[in-house]
């Protein structure tokens, strides 16, 4: 499907080129565009609907300990994930979570480890691609998932793979397995109802908003703790011109990749002669 | 939960909170002139209590939290700061009249953008302020809190602050690892180059309504 769909943004890119100063990211804009519009269709008259009579019909407490639930075995192949990063506290971190939350939160009903002041640590296969070294690719956006990019469309393969051993994919009975499948798409789509809502708010544009929304926050998970460091500089453009800081080569379309000259505290050093 | 201590003291204090604001009196505005982490989290508890004052947020009722954001975050906001970074390099071209009125129609979408975090709370929700890193003598920095709800879930939510003659002002948030200005760059210039600096404010306008 993957390549069905590359196939077809190549299709599309030919045969539009309408879109006026496309940005580097997101060079497949016009096809992109295309199937946003699908999924958003597909959702306004679908996923959404089902989500919201899911959120009327089901208590706060039982949502809440359905979302718990795949959050828990989610945290197994998120841990996966840490180590194969090389973040071996977030995997011990994150293993420690589940162990906790499976005993003691009830088969992870409960998250008594966020209580205990151990949050998430979400993680996936696309970001540890990410942290090796693979650069997001071309912004895409997959038919009825939603944005993704060449590297985390890659990384979701790898994650339907890590899901059949450790998540619901491990399940055997396959009507068992279908309906989980299903109703952990409500409760993703259900526990994203605020942030649809917020987007449908404030965003001018909100193909833009979900792309560079979607590609900052993929940054910000493939550095880490690094990234939280390295504050966005907006003093290229827009700012008065001052002579007050050198900013260290700083780049409009990825600020948040860290500047050589900043350390850890994110303090900027000055800049070596 | 972990400490019930404090949220008996919690409690009391929304207690005193309550009485206090029944009597009009008010007390303890967040400092702007003091440490910007005790400031946030002064800026953040403030909001929180008048938004659990009226016993949360009824789901939907998303006009109460503009309202409140309104009265208790946009005073420490530097709205015009926050617009004029995501022009960005368009800022420069528009009319000191087309820039105040930029600021005036972008300021509706910053009030329901801070708002975004706030929809869910109910009264067992607290903000953290997290331990501040980097330089403390900054006047440019970030900081860090996390929104924890009752049902579990936590929003981290970073506030980048600059030191003004007037104290700390907010120009730029950070909702789970997106931050605002980035955000609306691409928007805005998007924008600019179909209708122009009118065009985006009109754009803009339109949403406020």
């Amino acid at each position: 499907m993957r390549v069905a769909s590359l196939a077809a943004a190549g299709l599309t890119l030919a045969g539009c080129a309408s879109v006026q100063q496309p940005d580097p990211r997101d060079p497949w804009e016009g096809f992109n565009r295309g199937v946003y519009s699908f999924n958003d269709a597909v959702d306004r008259n679908f996923l959404r609907p089902i989500s919201v009579g899911y959120t009327y019909v089901t208590p706060q407490p039982v949502r809440t300990c359905v979302h718990n639930m795949f959050n828990n075995v989610a945290d197994v192949w998120a841990a996966a994930n840490s180590m194969l990063q090389g973040r071996g506290l977030d995997a011990i971190n994150t293993m420690g979570r589940f162990l906790f939350n499976t005993t003691l939160g009830v088969g992870g009903c409960i998250d008594v480890a966020t209580a205990n002041g151990q949050p998430r640590i979400p993680n996936d296969f696309g970001t540890t691609l990410g942290v090796w070294g693979f650069g997001q690719g071309p912004y895409l956006v997959l038919p009825f998932w939603g944005p993704s990019s060449v590297r985390d469309g890659v990384g979701l393969t790898g994650d339907f793979f890590g899901n059949t051993y450790t998540s619901v994919g491990a399940i055997e009975n396959v009507r068992v397995r279908n309906s989980l499948y299903g109703l952990e798409i409500v409760d993703r789509r259900a526990s994203l109802l605020d942030a649809t809502d917020t987007v449908d708010r404030i965003a001018l544009d909100p193909y833009s908003f979900v792309r560079d929304a979607y590609l900052q926050r993929r940054n910000a998970m493939v550095l880490g703790q690094k990234g939280q460091d390295n504050l966005p500089d907006y003093s290229d453009d827009g700012d008065a011109p001052d002579a007050k800081s050198t900013p260290p080569a700083s780049s409009t379309t990825t600020p948040t990749v860290p500047a050589p000259g900043a350390n850890q505290s994110g303090t900027v050093a000055p800049a070596k002669r | 939960m972990r400490f019930p201590a404090i949220s008996l003291l919690q409690r009391l204090a929304l207690v005193g909170l309550l009485g206090l604001g029944a009597a009009q009196v008010v007390h303890a505005a967040p400092d702007a002139n003091g440490a910007p982490d005790k400031f946030v989290q002064q800026v953040a508890d403030e909001t929180l209590a008048a938004l659990k004052a009226g016993g949360g947020v009824k789901s939907g009722d998303v006009a109460r939290v503009n309202q409140v954001v309104t009265t208790h975050i946009l005073p420490y906001v530097d709205f015009e700061k926050t617009t004029r970074l995501s022009a960005g390099r368009y800022w420069r071209q528009a009319t000191p009249a087309q820039q105040k009125a930029l600021a005036e129609a972008f300021r509706g979408t910053l009030v329901r953008t801070y708002a975004g975090a706030l929809t869910r709370v109910d009264n067992q929700t607290v903000s953290k302020t997290l331990p501040f890193r980097g330089d403390a003598k900054a006047d440019d920095l970030v900081v860090r809190t996390q929104i924890s709800q009752s049902n579990g879930q936590n929003t981290s939510v970073d506030y980048r602050l600059e030191k003004t003659s007037s104290g700390w002002k907010i120009y730029d948030l950070n909702v789970e690892n997106i931050w605002l200005i980035q955000n609306y760059r691409n928007q805005f210039a998007q924008q600019i180059n179909q209708n122009g600096i009118d065009g985006l404010i009109n754009a803009l306008n339109q949403r406020n309504q």
